[in-house]
Order: structure tokens, then C-alpha cells, then sequence
């Protein structure tokens, strides 16, 4: 099969064009002046960072932390019980069960966000149960609302690698003596780690970057990196600034992803 | 004793958080649904049950137009991103491994990437080539972010494959395209086809990436519904159509289900 390894030839073309020229072009935009809608000279400058000493954007940075620490977090404490649960479970309904929790990603991001705006609003379809939630603007509701969405995320990494795992190994620690709390810490929980890992990613990255989110269940009035991106390069045109905001979310994928190649070399739990 | 008092609470609490799980997961979905059935077009208020909303969806050229673009858009970039992601996957598994882990590495950024960062990446691209913002780039956007899942699900596939395969194949006078349709590629299919699914997921449900590469009136449905949130143009039909698309994919999965598990038994007989 060595003799059909021309046919990746095509792709790493592709990917150049695809993925290495736009980090280029985030970088050049970044560092300079470069209208891209109108090509020709153009300087290098700095002065365009100044935007990162600005109050609203320094706000939206530090929100975009907090949240994804936060929710990330919670998906993990959440979500680690459940994948083990998942994994070790010996119902016959458990790929049905593993079956539902990807079956939302189905159903449309934006309008699951919709669906929480509309039950924490306080006048809602639950005012006839006598309940009015009357969340919108608190960090709750963002919370609730990124766990809804990015919890699957966290769970389904872990389980993979939780279901793949040579039960012996488990075994062979309770035979020797160890108590089940510490073959857990000691054993199952360090070699699920890679799955750790990319769950933490996975959510970490989506809600630091969401946009549409924060902004429908905040009301506009709780303001993320990710708004702060659609708004330079949707609404105000402004490719320089908005790539110098992306670059810092950039910097962090890129240290992120080299941690996950540190336990898997080929992303075998990225899907 | 005290820990078998630990294990039991464990237990509860682990049953406790699947069932917190799946309610967060689910609730939005339902809301949704519930909302689909409402005969009032404000959704603070239920009046009643109705079809009305489902009915409206062939009544809205807009939304109807919205819809057909999503599928448009979704069974092409599937298509397209299952062929040439297998066929960059068959590429990536004949070279060295040093090759392939660097490959792996370009192939596996935007599955991490976050959203928002491939968004305004493929804008900058495609605001320097000379080509229209509308079908056209919203299509390679989504071909674009599908082929790394397709390469990620084939891979492992390949990997059992007894490497002489191919050759043998050659050998006993196979033509090269012949080895690989009928050897290859059926013994892969499970990988293909599951590569194909996750792509049409990801391309039905996008919003973020759509949003950075639409244009020129060409909508899909989660466009549709981010340019009208709170105007009145927004109509329920959307939370019908959404309904639709959750029941097909449960009739699906159930049945894909069930036929699994059929296959399964028939193999245990075998043995």
C-alpha cells in the first residue's frame, strides 16, 4: 500500500492553502496595516496591540476565562462519573444510551441556545406552572447554557477511552489488594488521562470562543472574545484588530493542542 | 464497612448526575418540540395544540429556501469530504510513520481549532481569492471542516488491514483503481461510513463557520435564525423543522441500532 501514499500529495496541498496560509494571514494582518480587501503596500506596525489595553477588550478576555474554567470544570466532575458509568455498564441498552448523548448534536446549536433564552426570560411557557426564572444577564444562565451544549463533548472522549481499557488491569489491582478508591486513583484514572485531556479541550475551547451564546443569554450585556471577534470582523470590518484579538486565541489553541499530541500522537480521541 | 457505605453513595450520585446529564442535554430539545406544537406564535405563552407551525414551513419561501440550502450544502460536503477523505486517508497510511504523525498534526487543527478561529480563517482566504461569498464558499467551508473527521474515522480502519492486501491484489492482476474498489475499500467501509456520518452532522447543524464564509443572500437554516432573532420575521416553523430532523434521527439511529445488534447475533451464532 506504500505505493498509494501519493494520493495525501493533493491533501498536504490543500491543508497548506487551507490551514497554513490563513495562520499566515492572521499574523501578517496582526503585525500590520494590510487592508486584504485592497492589496498594495502596506507597514509593519505594533500599534494596532493597543487594542488589548482596552478596557472592554481586557474584560472580554478575562469573561472568556472565567467561563470556560468554569463550565470546563463542571463538565469534568459531571461528566467523568457518567463516562465511567457508561463505560463499565453491561445493560445491553448501552450503545442506545452512548447513542443519545451524540443524538443532539442533531438538533440545531442555535436554536437549543433559543430554547434556554426563552425559559429564562421571565415571562415564559413555565409562568403557568408559576415559575418565572428570570435568569437572562446572570452568569447562571451562561453556564447552564454552555453545559447543555459542551458536556457531551467531555463525556465522550473519556468514555472511549474508558470503554477501550483493558479491564484485567483493574482486576489485577483489586486481587493485589488495593482498595477500589485507590485503584481508581491510581490506575484508572491516570491511564484515562489522554481522554481527560481532549474532553477538557474540547469544551474549554468552544466556550471560551462562543459568541451567540453569551450574547442571547446575557442579553448583550456579558461580553466574550468571541463577540468581540464577530463584532471587528462582521460588523465593523475591522480585519487588523480582529486579528490581533483571534491571535491570542490562537497562541492558545496552539498550546493546548501540543499538550493533547503529548498523549495522542494521531487524535485517535478527537472523535 | 465504611466503604462499602462510600461505594453505595458513589453509586447514587453517579445515577443522580446521568440523570442531570441527560435532563441538561435534553431539555432544550424538548422545549423546542413542545414549542413546535403551540398554536400561538409567541412563545411566552402556550394556547394550545396545533400542527400550524408545521404546516407554515411549506408557506415561508424563506425559511423553505433556508432548509433546502442546509441539506443542499450538508449532502454535498458529505459527499465530496467521504471521497477524498478516504482516498487522503488510503495516501496517509502508505507513507512513514514520521510523515504520518506530521500529517496527523495539520490534519487534526481544525477539529480542534475553535469554531470562530477556522471561521475568520477561511474569510481571509477567501477574501483573497477571486472568489464570491455565497454557495460556493459556504460549500468549501463545510468540505473544508468535514474531510478531518472522515481521515480520523478511516485511519484506524486501515490500520488493521493485513498490509499485503493491496499487493496481492496487484499481483494477481488487479489494476490499481480495481484493487482499490473492490479490496480496499469494502474491507474499510465501516470506517467510511461512520467518517461520512459525523461529516453530515457537523455540516447540518454549523452555524459559526457558515456565518464567516455566507454571502450573497445564501442562507442555511441557522443563518436564517441568527440574522432574525428577536425580529419578527422569526417564525416557530423553524422550531418544526428542528422537531423534524431530532424524530428522522431517532428513527435512524434506532434502526441502525437494531440492525447492529442483529448483525452481532448472527456472528455469535457463527462461532
Amino acid at each position: 500500500m506504500k505505493k498509494l501514499r501519493a494520493l495525501s500529495f493533493p491533501y498536504v496541498m490543500w491543508m497548506s492553502l487551507t490551514i497554513v496560509l490563513p495562520m499566515a494571514l492572521i499574523l501578517l494582518v496582526a503585525f500590520s496595516d494590510l487592508n486584504i480587501f485592497r492589496l498594495g503596500s502596506f507597514t509593519f506596525t505594533l500599534e494596532g496591540f493597543s487594542v488589548l489595553r482596552s478596557p472592554v477588550i481586557t474584560t472580554a478576555i478575562r469573561n472568556s476565562f472565567r467561563f470556560a474554567f468554569i463550565v470546563t470544570a463542571l463538565c469534568f466532575l459531571i461528566g467523568y462519573p457518567v463516562a465511567y458509568l457508561l463505560a463499565r455498564s453491561t445493560s445491553r441498552h448501552k450503545t442506545l444510551f452512548v447513542t443519545f448523548l451524540i443524538l443532539p448534536v442533531w438538533s440545531n446549536m442555535l436554536l437549543r441556545i433559543v430554547a434556554w433564552e426563552r425559559l429564562f426570560f421571565p415571562n415564559s411557557i413555565l409562568n403557568m406552572f408559576g415559575i418565572s426564572l428570570n435568569l437572562i444577564g446572570t452568569d447562571l444562565a451562561i453556564i447552564i447554557g454552555m453545559i447543555s451544549m459542551y458536556l457531551p463533548f467531555m463525556i465522550f472522549p473519556i468514555y472511549s477511552v474508558l470503554d477501550k481499557m483493558d479491564q484485567a488491569l483493574i482486576e489485577a489491582a483489586i486481587d493485589l489488594g488495593a482498595s477500589r478508591v485507590k485503584t481508581f486513583f491510581k490506575v484508572t484514572l491516570p491511564l484515562s488521562f489522554g481522554g481527560v485531556v481532549s474532553g477538557v479541550i474540547m469544551t474549554m475551547l468552544p466556550a471560551m470562543t462562543a459568541f451567540a451564546l453569551p450574547a442571547r443569554l446575557s442579553g448583550g450585556r456579558t461580553l466574550l472574545i468571541g463577540n468581540i471577534i464577530e463584532d471587528y470582523f462582521m460588523r465593523t470590518a475591522n480585519f487588523n484588530a480582529g486579528s490581533i484579538v483571534s491571535l491570542v486565541m490562537m497562541v492558545l489553541m496552539i498550546v493546548l493542542y501540543l499538550w493533547i499530541l503529548r498523549f495522542d500522537k494521531e487524535g485517535e480521541t478527537l472523535i | 464497612m465504611s466503604e462499602k457505605l462510600t461505594l453505595r453513595l458513589s453509586r447514587v450520585g453517579t445515577i443522580l448526575l446521568v440523570i442531570f446529564t441527560y435532563s441538561i442535554i435534553y431539555l432544550p430539545i424538548v422545549i423546542i418540540a413542545f414549542l413546535s406544537f403551540n398554536a400561538s406564535s409567541r412563545d411566552q405563552i402556550w394556547t394550545g395544540f396545533s400542527f400550524v407551525w408545521y404546516r407554515e414551513i411549506l408557506n415561508n419561501p424563506r425559511l423553505l429556501e433556508a432548509i433546502q440550502n442546509t441539506l443542499l450544502i450538508a449532502v454535498l460536503a458529505t459527499l465530496i469530504s467521504t471521497v477524498l477523505g478516504t482516498l487522503f486517508a488510503i495516501g496517509i497510511h502508505g507513507l512513514s510513520r514520521k510523515q504520518r504523525l506530521k500529517i496527523m498534526v495539520l490534519n487534526n487543527i481544525p477539529v480542534v481549532n475553535p469554531d470562530i478561529v477556522t471561521g475568520i480563517s477561511l474569510l481571509l482566504v477567501f477574501s483573497l481569492l477571486p472568489l464570491s461569498f455565497g454557495f460556493q464558499t459556504m460549500l468549501l467551508a463545510h468540505i473544508f471542516f468535514c474531510i478531518p473527521f472522515v481521515v480520523l474515522s478511516v485511519l484506524p480502519k486501515l490500520k488493521t488491514l493485513d498490509p499485503n492486501l493491496y499487493d496481492a491484489a496487484i499481483d494477481l492482476g488487479a489494476s490499481r483503481f480495481k484493487a482499490l474498489w473492490l479490496v480496499i475499500i469494502p474491507s474499510i467501509k465501516v470506517g467510511i461510513l461512520a467518517g461520512s456520518l459525523i461529516a453530515f452532522t457537523m455540516s447540518i447543524d454549523d452555524f459559526v463557520i457558515s456565518y464567516f464564509t455566507f454571502g450573497d443572500g445564501f442562507q442555511n437554516v441557522s443563518i436564517w435564525i441568527y440574522s432574525r432573532l428577536g425580529r419578527r420575521t422569526f417564525s416557530p416553523s423553524v422550531y418544526a423543522y428542528n422537531t423534524l430532523v431530532v424524530f428522522v434521527t431517532i428513527v435512524v439511529l434506532s434502526l441502525f441500532n437494531l440492525f447492529g445488534k442483529k448483525q452481532k447475533s448472527i456472528k455469535g451464532e457463527k462461532i
